[in-house]
């Protein structure tokens, strides 16, 4: 049992990581995920790098969403515009990978703060709306501009890192984690900061937060900015990762995706963008493997597909009705339980 | 000095030894004849989600297939050996389930289930340089060898579709009318701006150009516009259904004396024929002949009725196609003593001149490019409920 962490200074109190198990858990998680694609295969390898892409774009939403309370069905849209300003800069320029994620992420959050604009006026369903015609837009845009390559779209060459192609799952990911890690942080330290607290006032009361002082346009509009950043280079790292780029690559139901991962995560917690994410990207090809157990063989796959998908669909369901505040409440709880043991309360 | 039993033990080791080395040796010789490997189809299929109508059938087909080249003894000795993944028709999904399937075997050739999935694979199918790949899909854009050099396609492109359609309708109705119907989408827009030319070669004037949502509904503002420019012809693609009924029916309420044509997708007999009665005279090109098709020897499809009694789509005779031509250039590489690489598996399917599909194919096949350009029009039958031929093939040059 943990009686009580003892904080003897303002740092202390204000860590990050304010406790010497926890850093030593964030320590192992650093370890184990640099000695993880040295012992994965490139299937694993994939699946770490899309759940870390899936996990920065979420993370993204949570800001605007979670945290804010300003529902978004743009998400994917905003991912598409990075994506593009990535592929159109590797593929014209040939400027450095880290340089064409920053700018593709600077190109979302200017189409997100434009996207932004009405939510002064607009909120909940509405602002959803207004998010979803904005995506309908960029879609018209990637499909009939010519720098987009219409609807054939573009090939992406692969991310160089020091001369280095990043062609392989196995290379890739070292672009891929490190960022959506140094993504995480910065959204962990957002919410410690002035800024953050204005938009969790925000989203409790938009009112009350306003007689506070908070100006509302402006915080709102530097939450659709952060938010569509965190897009923008998810959107980037999805181009060097798949390195093509069609207007089909982003369509409305990946930001329905998105708004599910943070759901089911648990809104407003940066654990809750981690865990939906890897929820919604792993529980399907978990129930693959669980399929490919059973040894039914290739016959059955036709019969076992649909059912993989209802499974899928109840779990979701599940979830929502019987844990609201989604798989972060979960893990609180299982830590509040070994924080305890062996007393009950 | 050893007691009674020690020494008795050792005598009986004595006479075992020598057994026991002959054995060990005839075991090892046995071991040491290297197993021939199998050759691996990997699949990623959409066996669920919004194509699955059609992945169902690619699956069976290409199982189908395996299992019988099996039964004749595989190639030179060799099994083939199928390995599927559903996929949903989600690109990710698609490229999860590759580096899954090829990373648990030594995968030589591979069914792709969508364009998306084709182009995003392309650069590791060249890097590994060890599989030959084909798929669903007919996107022109994959018809070039210089930019996917270990793919091909499985039939003719979107614009060789249009092609034959083209070519057809300039044979019937020489100066006709046409307009193109198609999705705002990658699939839909492939073939318009190259077939708009192709028209032209041909003689033919193309009336209207109408893009719709794929999979919309109410359609009624184009269907003025179709009716303003009273085509002779009317060419769909970027659809599997919806919305051509629609499009057919009012068509037909309003007197249009247009003739409704659809490309691969739409073509399966069982599609056709949920149009109900407005299906009567739908025509389009097919580059497979329809399962119940006796016209002629036609062995594999013969084989086919027998393994399967129940109509099959013709998205099975994709996959059974597929699997036949993956074998073949399997079986020529090996023939020529090259190992089965992308390149080896590639330049053997190239080499394929006038190729006997068994009927699957009612005339001979020649790879060009990336794809098969032959097909046939057909047109449908309400009363008889069938697909039948309204055309010869016809080969593209």
């Amino acid at each position: 049992m943990r009686i009580g962490t003892a904080k003897q200074s303002y740092a202390a109190d204000q860590a990050l990581f304010d406790s010497a198990t926890q850093r030593t858990w964030v320590l192992v998680l650093v370890l184990a995920l640099i000695a993880f694609p040295f012992v994965a295969d490139p299937y694993w390898l994939y699946l770490a790098c899309l759940v870390a892409i899936n996990i920065a774009s979420a993370t993204g939403l949570n800001i605007l969403t979670g945290y804010t309370g300003l529902v978004s069905l743009g998400q994917a849209a905003f991912m598409g515009i990075g994506a593009y300003t990535v592929a159109v800069l590797e593929q014209r320029l040939g400027t450095p990978a880290i340089l064409n994620l920053l700018i593709g992420g600077t190109v979302a959050m200017l189409g997100g703060v434009l996207v932004g604009i009405p939510s002064l006026r607009v909120k909940g369903l509405y602002l959803a709306i207004a998010t979803i015609a904005a995506s309908f837009i960029v879609h018209f845009l990637f499909a009939n501009l010519g720098v987009t390559g219409g609807t054939a779209g573009l090939s992406v060459p692969p991310a160089k890192i020091f001369g280095v192609a990043l062609d392989t799952s196995f290379r890739i990911y070292w672009l891929v984690v490190p960022v959506t890690a140094l993504m995480l942080l910065g959204a962990a330290n957002l919410f410690r900061t002035r800024i953050g607290r204005a938009f969790i006032a925000i989203r409790d009361r938009d009112i009350s937060a306003e007689v506070l002082g908070i100006p509302l346009l402006r915080y709102k509009l530097l939450s659709f900015a952060l938010s569509s950043f965190y897009a923008g280079v998810a959107g980037g790292l999805w181009a060097y990762f798949f390195r093509v780029v069609t207007p089909e690559s982003f369509p409305l139901q990946m930001s329905i995706f998105f708004l599910a991962a943070i759901i089911v995560g648990g809104m407003g917690t940066i654990l809750g963008a981690i865990l939906g994410a890897t929820f919604m990207t792993m529980v399907p090809e978990f129930l693959k493997l669980v399929v490919g157990w059973t040894s039914l063989g290739a016959d059955s796959l036709q019969y076992v597909a649909p059912i993989r998908i209802i499974v899928f669909g109840v779990l979701i369901v599940g979830f929502l009705v019987f844990e609201p505040h989604g798989l972060a409440e979960m893990w609180r709880r299982v830590r509040r339980f070994f924080h305890l043991w062996p007393f009950k309360h | 000095m050893f007691s009674p039993s020690v020494s008795n033990a050792a005598r009986w080791l004595r006479r075992l030894a020598l057994p026991v080395a002959l054995a060990a040796c005839v075991s090892s010789a046995f071991a040491q004849a290297p197993a021939k490997e199998d050759i691996v189809i990997g699949a990623s299929v959409p066996m669920s989600g919004v194509f699955a109508f059609a992945g169902i059938g690619i699956h069976a087909g290409l199982g189908d297939y395996v299992k019988w080249a099996n039964e004749q003894g595989g190639i030179d000795g060799r099994k083939l050996r199928y390995v599927p993944e559903d996929t949903a028709y989600k690109v990710d999904v698609s490229v999860a389930a590759f580096k899954k399937i090829t990373s648990q075997n030594n995968v030589n050739l591979y069914y792709g289930d969508s364009t998306g999935f084709s182009k995003t694979i392309n650069a590791e199918i060249d890097r590994g340089g060890n599989i030959l790949m084909s798929g669903a899909s007919f996107a022109s854009e994959l018809n070039d060898p210089k930019k996917y050099p270990n793919q091909f396609m499985l039939g003719p492109d979107y614009t060789e579709m249009f092609g034959i359609l083209l070519r057809h309708i300039a044979k019937e109705t020489p100066k006709a009318k046409v307009a193109f119907v198609y999705s705002d989408t990658e699939f839909g827009r492939d073939p318009i701006a190259t077939s708009r030319e192709a028209a032209k070669k041909l003689g033919l004037d193309v009336a209207v150009e109408i893009m719709t949502a794929p999979g919309s509904v109410d359609v009624s503002t184009e269907i003025i516009k179709l009716r303003r420019a009273n085509p002779d012809y009317t060419i769909f693609h970027g659809y599997v259904l919806a919305p051509i009924p629609e499009f057919v029916s009012q068509g037909k309420k309003m007197g249009l004396k247009s003739r409704y044509m659809g490309t691969f997708w739409t073509m399966d007999n069982s599609t056709v024929m949920q149009m109900g009665e407005d299906a009567q005279g739908f025509m389009g090109v097919m580059p497979y002949r329809y399962y119940y098709d006796t016209e002629g020897k036609s062995p594999m499809l013969d084989q086919i009725r027998k393994m399967r009694p129940e109509y099959q789509s013709t998205g099975y005779m994709q996959g059974f196609l597929g699997g036949m031509l993956f074998a073949e250039a399997a079986k020529r590489t090996l023939a020529a003593g090259k190992p089965l690489t992308g390149p080896n598996l590639k330049s053997a399917l190239t080499s394929l001149k006038d190729f006997d599909t068994g009927g699957l194919i009612g005339v001979p096949i020649t790879i060009k490019g990336n794809s098969i350009p032959v097909g046939r029009i057909y047109q449908a039958d309400v009363k008889q409920k069938r697909m039948v031929p309204a055309s010869d093939w016809i080969v593209l040059e």
